[in-house]
């Protein structure tokens, strides 16, 4: 069948749009080859392929398949930890974002100059938030209250706080508002607003998001105790310095299956949910 | 007594929705207020309970100026006009109980409304406001799973919970199909009746208007073009408020006949 035949012709695309799109995609395939060139550049390739690398993978890859058990108490246990720190942060994190979703949803905050100025406020301090990797806000915490489970727990709720407050800001900007004045029109107040119009639209997508993001926590605690904050990542970093691979391969399944049950069960409470 | 005297009402972006309207309406008198979108009708209408504000004239409800009033005696006088929307605005996650007992929350203190302490009264009201509309076999049920005519029942029960002494109803039917909307202007007119609301609604479709109003009120361009008892109407009436001829659009269809019946089967 000839498309031309059914379909009306295409219209014609003006030269500037045209030469945009080709423009871009040199653009982007240039800056590829060049970095390329660059990084290649840098690479010692005579030490890649070299008998000191092969004897390397050869000394360590057979070992990560040959887990050693005997560190299995020591294993959970900080495991455990590490689930403590991600649920405790998570928690803190689900609990300071109310309050600053709320301040930074356009259709809570009204039409008032003042309204205005604390929305822009507080947007712009939960994108400072969001900058911040995990890993960076431990090492503050680290180094002002020692190194210690609590400031990965801080680390994690203040990452937290972040998103979810960004998230619970655009959910309730997506409620239906027509129920806010459906309910002014008979005559209730705003705290009574809030708890009849607001709050059902909003509970189950606060806690699908909150479980959401323990997920995320329960994988970015893992990594925290490289730098001191408490959890798993302490004997990653010692096993590792030790050579002891057999520990380190035990500790990543041990985190693999953690990590995956809590993945299945947040799906499957997120799916009840909304 | 609603009771307009010369209100204008121009929004911030300059649209004269009303200009000089005057107009009274008696206690119980059942209005149904027509003219094509933007006509003004729905800005009428929620000027009474100050969805919208007039920025000139008086508005009396009830001979009190209501453009005077404040927050507090705003929500006062809220709790006497139930509103009626086209979307039925319930809270969908809710339950039906919850949101018919939400008519109440003008009435009712804050604190005992969040812990849902409500008097034997207001949940007894409540529920014979459902049974008012035939639907309290769905009390328990979640209002997103039930069908938009009966939604829209909920909602005409929510503001009976009201104890309104008016009604005002902005489309209620515009998104509803013809049996459907037939049945719920039967519940609006059999309120009307029984209770001596007075109720006040917006359509478009001319041939309901002539079927369940007392007096219709035409509007174009935020002017009162047409106002008179239903019997004085007839399809060039409406050609005159609309400026141009009737179309199938502007009729809804359906009979009332067959839908009393499947409605009350007892009656």
């Amino acid at each position: 069948m000839n498309r031309q035949a059914v379909l009306p012709p295409r219209p014609k695309r003006s030269l500037k749009s045209m030469s945009k799109t080709y423009g871009l995609s040199l653009l982007f395939l240039f800056i590829f080859i060049w970095s390329a060139l660059g990084t290649i550049d840098k690479v010692n390739w005579s030490r890649v392929f070299s008998m000191h690398t092969i004897a390397n993978i050869d000394r360590v890859i057979p070992k990560l398949f040959q887990p050693n058990f005997d560190k299995l108490d020591r294993v959970l246990e900080l495991m455990f930890e590490t689930l403590f720190i991600a649920f405790t942060g998570s928690l803190m994190a689900a609990i300071l974002a109310i309050p600053l979703g709320f301040l930074t949803a356009k259709n809570m905050m009204g039409t008032s100059p003042i309204g205005k100025v604390v929305n822009a406020i507080c947007k712009l301090l939960l994108n400072a938030i969001r900058t911040f990797p995990e890993i960076l806000l431990a090492l503050i915490f680290v180094a002002s209250i020692g190194p210690s489970p609590f400031a990965g727990v801080l680390a994690i709720a203040i990452g937290s706080t972040g998103m979810l407050g960004k998230l619970y800001g655009e959910v309730i900007e997506t409620i239906d508002m027509q129920v806010v004045e459906a309910l002014e029109a008979n005559g209730a107040n705003k705290i009574q607003i809030l708890f009849y119009g607001i709050i059902p639209q909003i509970v189950p997508e606060f806690l699908s998001y909150a479980i959401y993001r323990f997920e995320i926590d329960v994988r970015a605690s893992t990594i925290l105790g490289i730098i001191g904050a408490g959890g798993i990542g302490t004997m990653i970093v010692i096993s590792q310095q030790n050579r002891n691979w057999d520990e380190v391969s035990l500790i990543l399944i041990v985190i693999i299956v953690t990590v995956t049950i809590i993945d299945n069960i947040s799906a499957f409470i997120r799916k009840r949910l909304v | 007594m609603i009771e307009y005297n010369d209100v204008s009402l121009v929004y911030p972006n300059g649209t004269k929705a009303l200009q000089n309207i005057n107009l009274t309406i008696n206690q119980g008198e059942f209005v149904v207020i027509v003219g094509l979108s933007g006509a003004g009708k729905s800005t009428l209408i929620r000027s009474i309970n100050r969805l919208v504000t007039p920025t000139a004239g008086q508005l009396l409800v009830d001979n009190q100026d209501i453009l005077k009033l404040n927050t507090k005696q705003l929500r006062q006088l809220r709790t006497k006009v139930g509103m009626i929307f086209q979307h039925h605005n319930l809270v969908k996650r809710s339950t039906v109980i919850k949101n018919v007992i939400a008519g109440r929350l003008g009435y009712t203190n804050t604190l005992k409304s969040i812990l849902n302490l409500y008097s034997k009264q207001d949940l007894q009201l409540a529920y014979d406001s459902l049974k008012r509309v035939n639907i309290e076999e769905k009390v328990y049920t979640r209002s997103d799973q039930l069908s938009g005519g009966q939604q829209q029942r909920v909602s005409i029960a929510r503001v009976l919970t009201q104890q309104p002494n008016i009604i005002l109803a902005d489309e209620p039917v515009a998104s509803l199909d013809p049996p459907t909307s037939h049945q719920v202007m039967t519940y609006l007119k059999r309120v009307n009746r029984e209770d001596n609301i007075t109720t006040i609604v917006n359509l478009h479709f001319i041939d309901m208007a002539m079927e369940y109003a007392d007096r219709i009120i035409g509007m174009r361009d935020g002017k009162i073009v047409f106002d008179g008892p239903a019997s004085m109407v007839n399809e060039s009436t409406f050609e005159q408020i609309y400026g141009r001829k009737i179309r199938d659009d502007d009729i809804r269809g359906g009979t009332t006949e067959h839908e009393q019946t499947s409605v009350n089967p007892s009656n």
